[in-house]
């Protein structure tokens, strides 16, 4: 019944920000997951729509405690977008608002775990781990310019996507899947690049027949250098294919394989 | 050399602010290879720390947290063998896989813990939004960071300040009897990031980018060696001729990642070119259904 006339200002946007930013899932739960952290992040901004101690705010805490999990990078387009429609329906937009989370938060977790929880670290992460084993430090540091701009981007999200209301998610799926599909590129091509630096192990295996010694290594780098890594990444690749089978579970099976070649004189630094 | 009171309250708040960053603001502070630049200044001992970090950035590089999997604590692992590494001169690689590791995985049972324990805070704060509370919301969301902090503060705490005995028993034993044992796991070590390049190819669509595969690691590998061996014969030369003054570096991995954005971005302009492509849809099926995903990271 109780039409809001309040309207967000610049002020509540950057309050909004900064507790996502700082604190959104440190509530973190398995029962609800980001589901008090959502709460947290616009409760300021509910009090000031729905006024202080009224039944419809209560209503709309209890909506928004709900479970609630999506990627940390994007969680707050969501956001823009829920208050867009709670400012101008007031708590009749609830039931839009509960779908409109539950609809979103799935593709957006997609996206965003494959492009900020695995490409980004995947990209720079090898950059400044390559340099780091070399001794050299300033790999980190692009690394973290990297994640400021990440950061730009993160805030100027939601005043975005509050501005666009739900026409956004149509026109930002086409763009995002062609990006993503990029950035997919990206990272397959760099793990290639990495499988040809990083593994530094080879065969000291060299078994006589005859009169003849084979050295292993030298024959292989006579077909393709670096084959050896190729070869154990493709292994490790096929294994984590296996059923029951974690990442835990595959760097101990590498571990123990490794001391066990090394131990017989297959494989060595 | 034991390990020095400020150093243990140095890596202990630093196992407690990581945690943090990487749930929320994710500064990159909070990477494995930061956590190795920063116990191996505070340590003393820059190198160590960066080979240390850098190898279990590579070891977790497909692992990140999805859909909420705990996964392994390499930062809690890199601060334990950077600072076990330095205080008893451990041979870095040799501490990545006797200490880093283990220890990284045995951290997932307390992620899993504190994970639990904001449930607690989680129901606290129903029945203050019942009460009409706004005040104890925050406090009882805020105190959520309790739980996460002190799930690494605790035993890397523990195990730096009363670790240490065994460690360098453990240290002992690796450099004498049991040497091949020793030298195995320096070989592991060095392998390790296999596993991460693995997991991080589980996760990309290799199937359809495969092309790109080869070539980053052709280019990469053919590449590599003449540096490599370029280098080699600098040293060679330089051991041999007195005023030789030409200076070899290794392969520059930035110049890699530009030839593999030049395609990438190539490959978003021909996207762009044919709009409404029905492509977009298949692909989100085949990610989903692609068989041998890893579903969770727990053990």
């Amino acid at each position: 019944m109780t039409k809001s006339n309040y309207k967000l200002t610049k002020e509540d946007f950057k309050q909004i920000n900064r507790r996502s930013l700082f604190t959104f899932q440190l509530g973190w739960n398995y029962e609800r997951m980001q589901g008090s952290g959502y709460l947290y992040t616009i409760l300021p901004q509910l009090r000031k729509i729905y006024g202080d101690d009224t039944p419809e705010l209560k209503e709309v805490m209890k909506t928004h405690t709900q479970f609630f999990n999506t990627s940390n990078f994007f969680n707050t387009i969501i956001t823009g977008i829920d208050l867009a429609i709670e400012e101008k329906e007031g708590i009749g937009g609830k039931q839009t608002v509960s779908g409109l989370k539950a609809g979103m938060m799935g593709p957006f977790a997609a996206i965003g775990d494959s492009i900020f929880a695995a490409l980004i670290p995947t990209i720079f992460g090898a950059l400044a781990a390559n340099m780091a084993i070399n001794g050299n430090p300033t790999g980190i540091f692009i690394w973290i310019v990297a994640q400021i701009a990440v950061m730009i981007f993160r805030w100027k999200q939601l005043e975005f996507a509050y501005r666009e209301g739900i026409s956004l998610v149509t026109t930002m799926q086409h763009r995002l899947t062609a990006l993503t599909d990029a950035a997919t590129l990206l990272g397959v091509f760099m793990v290639g690049a990495l499988v040809a630096t990083m593994i530094n192990v080879k065969f000291s295996w060299a078994p006589s027949i005859g009169d003849v010694t084979l050295n292993m290594q030298n024959n292989l780098d006579m077909i393709l250098p670096r084959l050896l890594p190729a070869g154990i990444v493709g292994g490790v690749y096929w294994m984590l294919g296996k059923k029951n089978m974690t990442s835990t579970k595959a760097i101990f099976i590498v571990l123990v394989v490794c001391v066990a070649l090394s131990a017989l004189g297959v494989i060595s630094k | 050399m034991d390990i020095l009171w400020w150093q243990i309250l140095l890596l202990t708040l630093y196992a407690g602010y990581q945690i943090l960053d990487e749930l929320q603001i994710y500064s990159s502070l909070s990477a494995p290879v930061f956590a190795g630049l920063f116990a191996g200044l505070v340590m003393g001992d820059l190198k160590a720390g960066l080979i240390i970090g850098g190898s279990m950035q590579l070891t977790v590089l497909g692992v990140g947290t999805f859909g909420g999997a705990s996964k392994i604590d390499a930062n809690s692992g890199t601060i334990l063998a950077t600072a076990f590494s330095v205080a008893l001169g451990m041979n870095p690689e040799q501490a990545i896989a006797a200490i880093a590791v283990p220890v990284a995985s045995l951290m997932i049972q307390l992620d899993i813990l504190a994970r639990f324990a904001n449930t607690f805070f989680a129901h606290r704060i129903d029945k203050l939004v019942d009460e009409m509370n706004y005040k104890g919301i925050e406090r009882n969301f805020l105190m959520g960071a309790l739980p996460w902090s002190l799930s690494r503060m605790i035993p890397v705490f523990l195990a730096l300040a009363f670790g240490g005995g065994l460690v360098e028993k453990v240290v002992a034993v690796l450099n004498g009897d049991l040497k091949w044992l020793g030298d195995g796991l320096s070989v592991a070590g060095a392998v390790l990031p296999a596993v991460g390049f693995a997991i991080l190819l589980r996760y990309l669509p290799v199937k359809k980018h495969f092309p790109y595969l080869i070539l980053g690691f052709t280019l990469t590998a053919l590449l590599g060696t003449v540096f490599t061996n370029m280098q080699l014969l600098g040293t060679g030369v330089a051991s041999v001729v007195k005023d030789f003054s030409g200076i070899f570096n290794a392969l520059p991995m930035l110049a890699i990642a530009l030839i593999g954005f030049a395609l990438a971005a190539i490959s978003y302009k021909n996207g762009q070119m044919i709009p409404n492509a029905p492509a977009p849809k298949k692909d989100d099926a085949s990610n989903d259904s692609d068989e041998g995903e890893i579903e969770d990271d727990e053990i």
